[in-house]
């Protein structure tokens, strides 16, 4: 088999990165990582991984301002990226109401089913 | 034989419904009508005194003397006494008799029974007395303004409340303000007549802001002309504290399903490492997905106990505590648990600091919110990776203080500011905005303090400072008005 696909993983909770990991690893991907949106966005930058879950309700750099980074920057701007939030569904219609903004491949709001992530992914990127 | 012109007159005098007398120099009455002989009795060889005020001489001022004296007319308001014991309230009029040398020889005196009007009079005296005390005694601000905004008059608890003194502007007392109000209702009522409802927060003399209801109507004259306007406010503050109160609860119970989201989301991914660490035998992955299970339980468990406080808003259960068995007691507990994230823990208790009184269950649950909030500022913290945090207990002579000290995450100013508002957290998912905001309300149910010195990347110190004695109740709740807002 070619390389792994790779998968940027951005959450503040160590629990939940050490699960996606676990999962997405025991589903033939590789993963990398980041805490916060600052050092996701740079991450994507220089790891230029084939997915990215980005989490929304992080204190440093919420995952919405990274997602408009990504969005803004020519070099990640077709990197799918699924969303995972806490916040409630308004939210998804928020986001999609915002014109400058394309919205992202994927929703999934916590707590996330694992099995419907795992075939989103394989959609997406195989 | 009578004349008939003569007989014509004495008719007219009788049927005067007034008390008709004529008198003469010596105030003895010559003649007298009809309804005077009923109320009065038989007038001959009497007084006018005698018989209208049961009195042994002439009055001091008697107007049938001054018409003596002057030859004028006048009147008079008297009260005279009846036959039968009745008062009567009487307007009198005297009037002249000249005889042809100019000499006024009997003075015509008619009394007019004006009883019922002094009676009118009275109750309307009476109900205008009522009425102020009403205006005087309303539990709302009232005040009457005219024109130009001036408060010509305002109710005793408005001039308590905003110090009124008469010709004082209503934005003046009300606002603080030098200029009217723009849109002002009491100008709109001027204008159309129409009486109006609206809210508004107003200063008090002592600068507390009070939330009132206000209703503005106009005050016509006989004319139907807007002379003045009243300004009746009702204070609502506390309908809006309720107000707050129940929203925040909104929030909470918002807050609470986020939180659980979570937690539950966390639970999932420690069950999903215990699941596949058993299939494939892997020891490692079993240990660190059931680490995860755990942590994400207690979460949920102290999540329970900071709503199930939050909900009660009680107050506290006062006992002697022996400070430092309680303190080394928790400390035990998280010592085990700070360990097993990496973070050495230690804690410097001064074994001399003896008891304090307090609420032990409430004073228990404050620690272990601070110690665990500690705990997670570690624990998220990827910059350093050697992580500390150092309980400690101290006393003197009226104080028990607890510090709490780590090199976790840190906070900015703005965090740091609004670390004990409901609902903030900076933790994103992993806080519920709840721990700090109950550890700082328990404090305070205490007459304590809690005092955060913090740098962002650096670490938190955490100093509690908490009263030996029990404070006075009253203070701790003048002192303790709800934090609320945060983000």
């Amino acid at each position: 088999m070619a390389d792994k696909k790779k998968i940027l993983i951005v959450d503040d909770e160590p629990d939940i990165v050490e699960w996606f990991s676990t999962l997405f690893e025991d589903n033939g991907y590789s993963t990398i990582s980041a805490r916060d949106g600052f050092d996701g966005f740079e991450k994507a930058e220089s790891e230029m991984p084939d997915l990215i879950t980005l989490d929304i309700t992080m204190d440093k750099e919420s995952g919405v301002k990274m997602y408009r980074k990504l969005h803004d920057s020519e070099k990640t701007n077709k990197i799918p990226v699924i969303m995972i939030t806490g916040v409630d569904p308004q939210f998804k219609q928020f986001i999609e109401s915002r014109k400058q903004v394309d919205p992202p491949a994927a929703y999934f709001e916590k707590p996330v089913d694992k099995d419907e992530l795992l075939s989103k992914i394989k959609e997406l990127i195989g | 034989m009578e004349h008939p012109r003569r007989r014509f007159s004495d008719r007219v005098f009788d049927a005067i419904p007034g008390y008709l007398t004529v008198q003469d120099r010596d105030f003895k009455v010559v003649e007298a009508n009809d309804a005077f002989k009923r109320n009065f009795g038989d007038h001959t060889g009497k007084y006018c005194y005698q018989i209208y005020k049961h009195r042994p001489e002439k009055c001091e001022d008697c107007p049938v003397e001054r018409t003596f004296r002057d030859g004028q007319k006048h009147r008079s308001d008297e009260i005279v006494t009846t036959i039968d014991g009745r008062k009567v309230n009487v307007l009198v009029y005297t009037t002249p008799i000249f005889d042809d040398d100019g000499k006024v020889t009997e003075v015509v005196e008619m009394s007019t029974d004006i009883t019922e009007i002094k009676q009118i009079q009275k109750q309307f005296r009476d109900s205008q007395a009522r009425y102020h005390q009403l205006f005087e005694e309303s539990p709302c601000f009232i005040s009457i303004q005219d024109e130009s905004l001036n408060v010509v008059d305002a109710n005793r608890l408005h001039r308590e409340t905003f110090g009124v003194g008469y010709g004082d502007k209503c934005y003046t007392l009300y606002k603080h303000r030098d200029k009217e109000c723009e849109p002002c209702t009491v100008r709109k009522t001027f204008k159309d007549g129409e009486a109006r409802n609206h809210e508004e927060v107003v200063t008090s003399l002592s600068g507390e802001p009070i939330n009132v209801l206000v209703h503005t109507a106009p005050l016509r004259n006989a004319d139907g002309e807007i002379e003045k306007v009243i300004e009746m406010s009702t204070d609502i503050t506390q309908l809006r504290q309720l107000q707050d109160k129940l929203s925040s609860v909104g929030l909470l119970i918002g807050s609470i399903a986020h939180g659980i989201k979570n937690l539950l989301n966390g639970l999932d991914g420690g069950i999903y490492l215990v699941n596949t660490g058993l299939k494939k035998d892997d020891r490692g992955r079993i240990d660190k997905g059931w680490e995860i299970a755990l942590r994400n339980v207690r979460r949920i468990r102290s999540m329970v106990m900071d709503i199930l406080y939050y909900a009660k808003d009680r107050e506290p259960n006062w006992e002697e505590i022996s400070t430092f068995e309680m303190v080394e007691d928790v400390c035990k507990i998280m010592k085990e648990r700070a360990e097993s994230q990496d973070i050495d823990f230690s804690y410097e208790l001064d074994g001399e600091v003896g008891d304090f009184e307090a609420d032990k269950q409430a004073i228990r649950s404050m620690l272990l919110n601070l110690i665990e909030n500690s705990i997670d500022a570690c624990r998220i913290d990827t910059n350093k990776s050697d992580h500390h945090l150092v309980v400690r207990l101290k006393g003197d002579a009226d104080k028990v203080i607890f510090e709490i000290e780590d090199n976790g995450i840190g906070m900015d100013r703005e965090t740091r500011e609004k670390a004990f508002s409901l609902f903030f957290s900076s933790k994103g998912a992993g806080g519920t905005g709840l721990g700090l905001f109950i550890a700082n309300k328990i404090a305070q149910a205490h007459g304590g303090s809690i005092d955060v010195q913090s740098e962002e990347g650096k670490g938190c110190h955490f100093i509690v400072e908490l009263l030996r004695r029990r404070p006075d109740i009253e203070e701790i709740k003048e002192n303790s008005e709800p934090t609320s807002g945060g983000e």
